[in-house]
């Protein structure tokens, strides 16, 4: 072998373990608190567990919590469709609003950087607050029925009735999530090369021709990316019920990782907790899957 | 004549594009006004018909009974140091681990980073358990440890240097080399600097998640003493649910909300960018 040749190979070496040093701390973190725990919350998902008695003695239960959940648990049900609910209306109704508002905020308007910081502040803040400002905006003599007061409109109930606590905790969801959907709106509008416009204007184009032919479809990727994301996210909706309804009145706000929450934490039922987050993981890749598919299928 | 149309329509278009804009801006800003303008009224002024629109005597007071409802400087720096511990080691692991899949081929390279793109799609709550679990066994359950340790890595974070470090031109890290540059120092010194902007959207962008964190600090705390802003929140919410203590409580809210808002204010072109390359090549 050359002399050229060898010192590549002992190069190449050096740069495999420089290569493996470098990626070792974060994998190692990675493997104990990311991989590691999804291997091992099967398995406690297969067995009756309260994380008090020792690993090893861990009583097996096969299926049953998965059965038991799909079967007999009414709580779970209701829980389920609460969240679906609560993910359709949030998904389809914050999608609308920001893509309105990006859609205006990224034409010649003034004050550009000033209304995106407006429409983003409720993503900054802190959950916790978001909880306590909008429990006190609902309150029976709260901001809002003062305001509704002054239209004629008689007080509601909002947080307290069995009907109206859902849409009330969306209506915060949709608020405090928004800036995170204009922002990326707004990115994605600015990717569309202004010449596409230009050149549209010129055949004489409208503004509607402008936005269906060319906005629209250049969207695309953006716009799915977004019901992808916002998807994930609204079906793991805790800290706001939590924080604000406590899941109720008579369950109207029960959510499933509210309901995984309380069984783990209050009940000390890990197996059903974890069979419960295998159950919701499986509907989140599989409503990913088919938003994938019915993206392709448009193409 | 078409002109005087066009005008008029231009008119109108204009008025509902701001129309649209400051309401829904109003609808916005309207929960931070009452927030901010609640803690500094009385319980009578919050809840009065016909309403009060601000405070007629602004009660700074509500914030000294705040402090004494709930440690508020204690809380305060109990998040400082978690926030500052995890944005280190943040920024620590994943421009290292970036630069190791960016610039370094190895067996199995492609396979690992396919690893930490798939540990980005599983939610949280799936890992909730095990990982409380894990901190419990390491004796780690109520300490400043069980709240950082398991958050020192995120794989966004390795994925966001990974894609930043692909442009940098290998001949400069070759150059860097052949002048005899250590490894290490090559990261620090050519590598770090190039990526300067995506650690800054990656510092904005952790900031305001580890300062806002609940679910974990709320599953991990015991002690007060180590209670963060957001869970000192939830213990008044929960302990002082009393119509009196709602200018307290929004005057918790504003004071928790205040160091995000203000690295927000200052850092938003870095916390835009960061959140949008999440959407463009994501």
């Amino acid at each position: 072998m050359l002399l050229g040749d060898r010192l590549k190979v002992r190069y190449a070496q050096r740069h495999v373990v420089t290569g493996y040093l470098f990626v070792a701390p974060a994998l190692a973190f990675l493997l104990l608190f990311g991989v590691f725990p999804i291997v091992f919350a099967f398995g406690i998902s297969l067995h009756n567990w309260n994380m008090v008695t020792p690993v090893s003695e861990m009583r097996f239960a096969g299926a049953d919590n998965y059965s038991h959940l799909i079967l007999d648990d009414s709580l779970f049900r209701k829980s389920l469709g609460n969240t679906f609910v609560f993910t359709a209306a949030n998904v389809l109704i914050g999608l609308g609003l920001a893509l309105s508002v990006a859609l205006l905020v990224n034409t010649r308007v003034k004050g550009r950087t000033f209304w995106r910081v407006v429409y983003f502040l409720p993503y900054v803040t802190s959950s916790v607050a978001v909880a306590i400002v909008w429990e006190n905006l609902y309150h029976p003599f709260g901001l809002l029925n003062r305001l509704l007061s002054l239209g004629g409109i008689p007080s509601q109930r909002f947080l307290a009735s069995v009907d109206q606590a859902l849409p009330s905790i969306i209506g915060v969801s949709i608020w405090h999530g928004m800036g995170y959907l204009v922002i990326i709106f707004v990115a994605g509008l600015q990717n569309i090369p202004l010449e596409y416009y230009e050149a549209a204007k010129v055949d004489g184009a409208g503004d509607w021709s402008r936005f269906r032919h060319i906005t629209m479809p250049l969207l695309k990727p953006t716009l799915f990316f977004v019901a992808v994301v916002s998807t994930i996210g609204s079906l793991q909706i805790f800290d706001l019920p939590f924080l604000i309804t406590e899941g109720g009145p008579i369950d109207a706000t029960e959510t499933v990782v509210l309901y995984l929450y309380d069984t783990a934490f209050t009940f000390a039922r890990m197996g059903r907790a974890s069979a419960m987050s295998f159950i919701l993981f499986v509907i989140i890749l599989v409503l990913t899957i088919i938003q994938i598919r019915l993206f392709r299928e448009r193409e | 004549m078409t002109a005087v149309r066009v005008d008029s329509m231009r008119i109108v278009t204009l008025i509902g594009k701001y129309g649209f804009l400051a309401l829904g801006g109003f609808l916005t800003l309207l929960p931070f006004y009452w927030m901010a303008g609640g803690s500094l009224m009385t319980t009578q002024e919050i809840t009065s018909r016909p309403m009060d629109w601000y405070p007629h005597t602004p009660k700074w007071n509500n914030y000294e009974a705040l402090a004494e409802a709930i440690p508020v400087a204690r809380m305060y720096l109990n998040s400082a140091i978690v926030t500052a511990s995890v944005l280190v080691g943040i920024l620590f692991t994943s421009s290292l681990a970036g630069y190791g899949f960016a610039k370094f081929r190895f067996p199995g390279r492609d396979k690992l980073f396919l690893m930490v793109l798939a540990t980005m799609m599983v939610p949280f709550f799936v890992v909730l358990i095990p990982v409380l679990y894990i901190v419990r066994t390491f004796g780690w359950v109520d300490s400043y440890m069980g709240l950082i340790v398991p958050n020192l890595v995120t794989a966004f974070g390795i994925f966001l240097m990974r894609q930043n470090m692909l442009s940098i031109p290998d001949e400069l890290i070759d150059a860097a080399r052949i002048d005899g540059s250590s490894e290490f120092g090559t990261y620090w010194r050519i590598v770090v600097p190039l990526v300067r902007p995506a650690l800054g959207a990656l510092s904005v962008i952790t900031f305001v998640f580890t300062w806002n964190s609940f679910l974990w600090p709320l599953v991990v705390l015991r002690s007060r003493d180590l209670f963060t802003v957001p869970i000192g929140l939830n213990l008044l919410q929960q302990y002082f649910a009393t119509e009196e203590a709602i200018p307290l409580q929004l005057a918790g809210a504003t004071l928790s909300s205040v160091p995000v808002i203000a690295v927000f204010a200052f850092l938003q072109r870095y916390f835009v960018q960061g959140l949008a390359l999440t959407g463009i090549k994501g």
